[in-house]
């Protein structure tokens, strides 16, 4: 159908819409218009993607000159994939009823290992593998002694795309991942470069988040993408994890072991090549005394996506004479890690700032703060000019480096820890020297001034008010939207209270209380009996599950469960996880029941989505607090009362509501999906906890709902299964949750849109 | 109220704001919205019945009851099992009353096995007596869905192919144990032309929709009692008739046979008890006369009558049939004879007398 949104033609590619998709467009629009940046919550299932689509295409279209490109962000390879493929329904639905061939080029990126073509390279396992092995038949110095001597090993269709492919663009269409590589085949391209090179003239590029967050990454991919862009990323809720993970650096005895083999290497490699190409070295050196001229001069004309790692400053500086000649610069790094290993010869825990670390090493080792904020850049440059074949062998090295120009450019927002021992082994000493980032505005920070529009949008958002706070920027717009239903068909209930009254809580004063412990298990073993199919329960943490778990089998709950349905846990071993999965979905389907104990925070909460029959009730025990013993996270939480004047319980309460959100929210995908959700926490009931819940689940919990006994959800729950059992066709959703085009045009639906939008 | 003795107690349901519902009229009285909520839903059975296909007069139909160990639930009164069991009596009795030529056979399955009750007879009483001493056995352990399933097949797959084969089940539990893959059993009845239905009485079971969706049948699930027995009633009617089904042999080559302690059957003269039956000998299939009346029309149902309003109607506002006056708003015309019947006349027609009285005295008549 063809929408009219505040004057913008819309091409929608279905024949109805839900009316909370219609608002969502509305105030899509009306960010882009504003050119400012929004944060927009919908539940899932709503039509998320295809809303975004449809109206960011339409907008291209109308506004060539406004809105270049689209950069959609999202987190697994499946959900890129699916992305694409609403985009290739978009684009068929443009082509019909337009009936011209429009020339709008849209595809997917994903890393070296989902895009190689190569047939040795591409039967490697492991990313990283793959990632050096391609390295290492496409370096360019490879490819020039491959020019010297042909019996050197190159990749030919890197050779191949290098040739020819960079004069013809990609023809314009719909690419995913499968889609290149077919095309790839056909031309003999390499098709990781070829879609690293189109991604440039594109219209709207697919790819994961850390193209866009990780600094390291997001150097060599997404550097020139064009300023006039609209970034989105779906999936945000845990995007400030996501910003903090890829700045954070954790070194063990065993990296610092890794980069002295590297040091070493480098130390012969220089060596050997002084002995040969003496010239070479020399080249380099009179490089490093011009500066990074080149770096500065393309950040000046606003050409390239600034790099939180390298920092403004270095850029109108040359590298400093003491590490500018190779064997000064190893010198220098063995210097820095003899520092590193004797601080991590410590009995006890050590928390200092960045600028206490600064000081400390140059009382020790004499180290100044200049030299370490070009390690990184200098490794590089030494790198490319030693000629090291593979760079994946010098990730410890690199990461070292990456570390001594972190700690010496930011003084604010990073923490450094170190910990002789892990908490739960307090007699192996494994020490980690942590050095975590604070503050998730630093690594999104260049994205949020570069591009023209940023939309971060997901089915749990709430507060949405956190957000930017966090993040540290200033949306135009700011909405949640609700699920509009022609039937009720999720049911929230918060059982508070086992049939004895004893109230039930995973607050670590009753953690241990066997009383707690049996009335969870009853509610299971209730909740097996009569919900049909899947259930998904999910704990904590894995040290309580697995206690809940062991108690559970001596009181002979666990085997009376077995009777209603199969009990599949999830471990923290992927490989296990992912065939108990495969199996708990085979018990669903062939009628035998299964129960799948999972962890909040773990994979199964993240990642996948229980549609139908696959996840008929989700059971929460307790409130998914993060362990807030960690330094880690006391640090940050001191920051971010120090900073943003967040309170501590508001962020924990706030972190945890969200995670319970998306493990509850992993049963509902869609308007014909039903689900129950049960918050097995008496804490639930309060209205800090409660109020923190998406606006699409707390509109469902009645005051009836809230406290309720075991013996009372299991009424409650029998009477909703029965009732969502009942008959349901697409005719009973239409004109109320699901409407026409000449619905959607009628003032009193207008209206109601309106008067909808207006409560947010 | 009278009409609905058997729903749940209103402190077991849910809370209802029933008054919302209702709406004053001018006059502040209520009288007009409790009559339209009356005639709709009067109105919703005849439409529900009045989807008018052939259907299938001859009809193999095994029920299988589970007794597992959900079947002790007390959500129906005085528990599930012999909630069931009184309700299945009403319903074979029910079901030979209107497809008398067809046949029934009763299974049970619990401890992961199934057996069977009665054989497929037409015979109601024998599976009224077998279902009444059903209510004393056990329930205990899990029902098998592949189990019952296959034993039922194992007989179907030998009647002819022109009349129906069915199964009912009713289903308490919500796992199953099955001893083999399912999906490959669904194939086969599939390919048997087997319809399977299912009647749930906790919750929707994925593999029972996947089952009644692949081959055919109805998959309920009950809110009530109330809702149950209605769910059963409408099993009681024949399904859609399968018109592309080749018949395999002639269409019912029936004989009337003598009767003194017996019935003899025309062609080879063995002697049976009871009709309807397949002849051992010569493979006949025996009925009676009046089975034969009765089961006809499902093969020609009556034609549903037009609805219209009473003011487009001219003429006298009487009710053809039972003389009445025409209160309602809406009335109905016979196709064919364009007399004019009231709604009560109406149902009345088309779920019992299955033909129309004016049409016939026309006939009849002068």
């Amino acid at each position: 159908m063809k929408l009219n949104i505040e004057g913008l033609l819309v091409y929608f590619p279905y024949d109805y819409i839900y009316p909370e998709q219609y608002s969502y467009m509305l105030e899509l629009k009306r960010t882009l218009d504003a050119k400012g940046h929004g944060v927009l919550e919908m539940p899932s299932g709503t039509g998320k993607t295809i809303s975004l689509l449809s109206l960011i295409v339409a907008y291209q279209r109308a506004f060539p000159l406004e809105v270049t490109k689209l950069i959609y962000c999202s987190r697994t390879v499946p959900e890129i994939e699916k992305v694409v493929e609403e985009l290739r329904k978009l684009m068929e639905f443009y082509s019909k009823q337009t009936r011209e061939s429009n020339n709008f080029l849209a595809l997917a990126l994903s890393s070296r290992r989902n895009l190689c073509i190569h047939p040795e390279v591409s039967s490697l396992r492991f990313g990283k593998e793959v990632d050096g092995k391609c390295h290492s038949l496409t370096a360019s110095y490879i490819r020039a002694q491959h020019h010297s001597n042909p019996s050197f090993p190159v990749c030919q269709f890197y050779e191949e795309f290098d040739a020819v492919g960079r004069q013809v663009p990609l023809p314009a269409g719909i690419y995913n991942l499968d889609d290149l590589k077919d095309f790839g085949r056909r031309k003999g391209w390499c098709p990781y470069y070829l879609a690293r090179y189109s991604i440039l003239h594109a219209n709207i590029v697919v790819y994961s988040y850390h193209y866009l967050l990780d600094p390291k990454i997001a150097d060599l991919v997404s550097k020139e993408l064009a300023k006039k862009s609209v970034v989105v990323f779906d999936e945000a809720h845990n995007i400030d994890n996501v910003c903090i993970d890829s700045m954070s650096v954790n070194i063990t005895r065993r990296t610092l072991d890794h980069c002295q083999n590297n040091v070493d290497t480098l130390h012969n490699t220089i060596h050997k090549i002084k002995e040969t190409d003496a010239a070479k070295l020399k080249e380099e050196y009179r490089r490093l005394v011009e500066g990074l001229k080149e770096a500065n001069v393309a950040r000046e004309t606003d050409v390239y996506l600034s790099n939180p790692v390298l920092p403004d400053e270095i850029l109108q500086e040359a590298v400093p004479g003491t590490i500018r000649t190779a064997e000064h610069f190893v010198g220098f790094l063995r210097r820095f890690l003899e520092y590193l290993k004797s601080r991590l010869r410590v009995q006890h825990v050590i928390q200092e700032s960045a600028p206490q670390f600064l000081k400390d090493i140059y009382d020790k080792v004499c180290i100044d703060r200049k030299p370490l904020r070009f390690c990184a850049e200098r490794l590089q440059s030494l790198l490319r000019t030693l000629e090291i074949t593979d760079i994946a062998d010098f990730s410890a090295a690199t990461l070292i480096s990456n570390f001594a120009t972190l700690v010496s450019t930011y003084s604010q927002g990073f923490t450094i820890i170190i910990e002789p021992f892990e908490d739960r082994t307090p007699t192996i000493a494994n020490p980690v020297l942590h050095f975590s980032c604070m503050d998730p505005s630093i690594a999104i920070k260049p994205v949020f001034q570069r591009f023209q529009s940023v939309i971060i949008t997901s089915g749990t958002l709430s507060p949405l008010d956190i957000y930017p706070r966090i993040l540290d920027f200033h949306p135009v717009t700011m909405a949640s939207f609700t699920m509009t239903l022609a039937r009720t068909c999720l049911c929230p209930l918060i059982v508070g209270r086992g049939n004895d009254q004893v109230a039930l809580s995973s607050k670590f004063e009753t953690r241990e209380d066997f009383a707690v412990i049996r009335n969870y298990g009853n509610l299971l073993m209730e909740m097996s009996a009569i919900v049909p199919d899947g259930i998904v329960a999910f704990f904590t943490s894995y040290v309580y599950m697995e206690n809940i778990v062991a108690s559970w089998y001596e009181q002979g709950i666990l085997e009376n469960i077995q009777r209603n349905k199969l009990i599949f846990i999830e471990t923290q071993d992927a490989a296990e996880t992912s065939m108990a999965l495969e199996k708990y979905q085979e018990a669903c389907e062939n009628g035998r029941g299964a129960i799948l104990l999972s962890v909040a925070r773990g994979k199964v909460s993240e990642g996948i989505d229980f549609v139908h029959h696959f996840g008929r009730a989700v059971i929460m025990f307790g409130v998914p607090y993060v362990y807030t013993q960690s330094r880690i996270l006391k640090a940050r939480l001191e920051y971010l009362r120090d900073q943003f004047q967040i309170r501590e319980n508001d962020f924990l309460t706030f972190d945890a509501m969200r995670h319970a959100a998306q493990c509850v929210g992993r049963a509902i995908r869609g308007k014909t999906d039903y689900g129950l959700m049960i918050f097995a926490d008496k804490r639930y009931a309060r209205a800090d906890k409660r109020g923190k819940l998406p606006r699409w689940i707390q509109e469902h919990i009645t005051d009836g709902s809230l406290n309720l006994t075991v013996d009372e959800a299991v009424q409650l729950s029998k009477h909703f299964l029965r009732q969502m059992a009942q008959p349901f066709r697409q005719e009973d959703q239409l004109g109320l949750s699901l409407l026409t085009l000449e619905q959607l045009e009628s003032e009193e639906m207008l209206q109601k849109i309106a008067q909808v939008a207006h409560q947010t | 109220m009278d009409e609905e003795p058997e729903r749940a107690k209103r402190w077991e349901g849910g809370y209802e704001r029933t008054w919302e519902v209702l709406k004053e009229d001018e006059s502040g009285s209520l009288k007009a919205t409790v009559e339209e909520i009356l005639f709709q839903s009067k109105r919703r059975r005849v439409i529900e019945s009045h989807e008018q296909v052939r259907l299938g007069m001859m009809r193999h139909l095994y029920v299988v009851i589970d007794c597992s160990r959900s079947m002790d639930d007390q959500d129906l009164k005085p528990n599930r099992l012999t909630s069931s069991l009184k309700l299945l009596e009403a319903f074979v009795g029910e079901y030979f009353d209107q497809n008398p030529i067809s046949q029934v056979g009763i299974i049970t399955t619990k401890n992961k096995r199934a057996e069977k009750l009665t054989d497929l007879s037409g015979n109601p009483k024998k599976h009224i007596d077998a279902l009444k001493k059903a209510v004393d056995s056990v329930c205990a352990g899990e029902p098998s869905l592949y189990n019952s399933l296959n034993l039922a097949v194992q007989s179907l797959k030998h009647m002819p192919g022109h009349t129906s084969r069915e199964i009912l089940i009713i289903l308490s539990s919500l796992t199953t144990c099955d001893p083999a893959n399912i999906y490959e059993l669904i194939k086969t009845l599939k390919s048997l032309k087997v319809r399977v239905s299912v009647i749930g009485l906790s919750a929707e079971v994925r593999v029972c929709t996947v089952l009644t969706r692949e081959t055919g049948g109805l998959y309920h699930v009950i809110l009530d009692e109330s809702h149950f027995k209605e769910l059963l009633m409408m099993h009681v009617k024949p399904p859609p008739f399968d018109l592309e089904t080749p018949s395999t042999t002639p269409f019912l080559e029936t004989q009337i046979c003598l009767s003194l302690g017996g019935y003899f059957c025309p062609q080879c003269h063995a002697k049976y008890t009871e009709l309807p039956v397949e002849c051992k000998v010569c493979g006949l299939t025996l009925v009676s006369a009046p089975h034969l009346a009765r089961s006809f029309h499902h093969l020609f149902p009556l034609q549903a009558f037009t609805e219209n309003s009473v003011e487009e109607h001219q003429g006298d506002r009487f009710c053809q049939a039972c003389q009445g006056e025409l209160k309602d708003k809406t009335i109905f015309t016979c196709t064919s004879c364009q007399s004019v019947f009231c709604m009560e006349c109406d149902l009345f027609i088309h779920d019992s007398l299955h033909c129309c009285p004016c049409c016939i005295h026309s006939q009849i008549g002068p």
